[in-house]
């Protein structure tokens, strides 16, 4: 489905993403890393928002910088910042994606994916009224309108406690069963072990571990490996070294209320 | 091209949504006619409020289509350019529904100003006098919301755009002829004004309001400027990267 071979991005001379080899099959994927490693930046490219360096990718036979439109026509990105109108309805946020997306019959599809992610019976309230895990799942609906084959999602329980992170897995891994490839960065280890399929470890823009959560765990030489202790063992970013991602943190913060 | 109609339509019902937005924004100018249209002791005219009004409705065209270039940041700060320039209509579309829902904000701000001002008792001569008058403000609207929304798209936060707002608003507004006429002016800022879109769009409306012939050559010169920048903007927005 996603097809990255030797991708690189460089703003001006810092190397954010260096000589990135990956294919995504139809599965759930989850890319990791620290702060500043090059997750974000890699998504960024993949949903055509940047143009790479060198490189290529594409999503599904679409070359992301030569077909940027065909691509757009099979994905659906939701970003970490949860960019909701606040002073419309949460029908009327997903409504208008659907005629961005230029649906045909969209009343229903609309009311369909309302209903998916559990939202039918507050759709007609406004966003502020919205808990955090609430304006992601209508996010999801949003990103769901068109049928995407491929669903980006970046930091998805970011900021969420433990009952609405649990509610949005639930919800993302119900998607499988329409077929959906699902790509995703996250900072949780214990989701990415819990949920994902395949995971990819990412540090200074390179790929430093691949595989299935548990292959990565068995490749440790200690008992009871977790995939914090892959993370430590295959990150040479010092903590302090990482970069502050301000939005992410604002991000944060705001999800709480 | 549907995808302009639903992108205005979003920011037209955010607009509506907080009442206060509407009030103030209507206020804002009607106190300029007012406070200095009834008030300033001038010389050159026994009718000042009648010689102010032009100048103010494009004033308040130009004011509204720089500082809406906020709407811009807002989406940009918030996240939803991302969503949007992943999305398959094309950019531009999000440009031209901003540019159109920016003039039509702009243009709702003049009508008030023109009604207050017939309040007031200044001359009212033809119904398409006063049509053309409003076309020529919806092509200056335009070619200062295209340049306000592609300047926001490089500036990342509100403080920034602010301090440029005024740097490009004042000048543009004190330099033309909306407070005074060429004669009156010193001979510097004559040169100055007689270049300045602003006049431009004021000399026009004064005319067109005053039940004269319009200036054909200063239409053509505002449309051709309007058209000219908004071609850059939309390859700046298809360019654009985040």
């Amino acid at each position: 489905m996603i097809k990255i071979n030797n991708l690189s991005k460089y703003f001006d001379r810092l190397c954010a993403v260096d000589a990135v080899d990956l294919h995504v099959n139809n599965e759930i994927f989850g890319l990791l890393g620290p702060n500043g490693a090059g997750k974000s930046t890699i998504v960024r490219i993949l949903v055509t928002l940047l143009r790479p360096t060198k490189g290529t990718a594409s999503i599904c036979g679409f070359d992301i910088a030569k077909k940027p439109k065909k691509v757009r026509n099979v994905i659906s990105y939701v970003p970490q910042e949860m960019a909701l109108d606040t002073r419309l309805t949460g029908k009327e946020n997903v409504l208008l994606y659907a005629k961005l997306y230029g649906i045909p019959d969209r009343i229903n599809k609309v009311n369909e994916v309302l209903e998916l992610m559990d939202l039918t019976d507050r759709c007609d309230d406004l966003i502020k009224t919205y808990s955090g895990g609430m304006r992601r799942r209508l996010e999801l609906a949003q990103a769901l309108v068109h049928e995407p084959k491929v669903l980006f999602l970046d930091e998805p329980t970011l900021g969420l406690d433990v009952s609405a992170r649990r509610r949005i897995w639930n919800h993302i891994l119900s998607l499988r069963k329409h077929d959906i490839t699902i790509f995703m960065t996250t900072h949780y280890m214990e989701e990415a072990d819990e949920y994902c399929d395949r995971v990819a470890i990412i540090d200074k823009g390179r790929i430093t571990a691949l595989g299935t959560p548990q292959e990565l765990k068995n490749s440790l030489e200690i008992s009871e490996p977790t995939l914090n202790d892959v993370f430590m063992d295959k990150i040479t970013t010092r903590e302090d070294e990482c970069a502050f991602d301000s939005f992410k943190f604002r991000t944060m913060l705001r999800r709480r209320s | 091209m549907n995808a302009v109609w639903y992108y205005f339509e979003r920011d037209f019902i955010k607009w509506t949504r907080w009442k206060v937005n509407i009030f103030a924004a209507l206020v804002t100018p009607a106190a300029w006619l007012i406070f200095v249209g009834l008030t300033l002791p001038v010389t050159f005219t026994d009718n000042y409020l009648e010689y102010l009004t032009p100048g103010i409705m494009v004033m308040s065209v130009l004011f509204a289509s720089f500082q809406s270039g906020n709407l811009v940041i807002f989406d940009k700060v918030l996240g939803f350019l991302n969503k949007f320039f992943a999305l398959p209509p094309q950019r531009e579309s999000y440009l031209l529904g901003k540019i159109l829902f920016i003039s039509f904000r702009g243009l709702m701000q003049a009508s008030v100003i023109f009604c207050v001002a017939v309040l007031f008792g200044i001359t009212v001569y033809s119904l398409s006098s006063i049509l053309l008058t409003f076309f020529i403000l919806f092509i200056f609207g335009a070619l200062f919301a295209s340049i306000a929304t592609t300047i926001a798209l490089a500036v990342d936060d509100h403080d920034g755009y602010a301090a440029i707002n005024a740097m490009i608003t004042m000048p543009l507004f004190f330099a033309s002829t909306a407070l005074m006429p060429y004669e009156d002016m010193p001979q510097w800022l004559r040169t100055i004004a007689s270049i300045n879109p602003v006049s431009l769009a004021i000399d026009n409306a004064r005319v067109l309001l005053g039940g004269g012939d319009p200036l054909v050559g200063q239409i053509i010169m505002l449309t051709a400027a309007a058209v000219v920048i908004l071609v850059i903007c939309i390859y700046v927005f298809r360019r654009a990267t985040l």
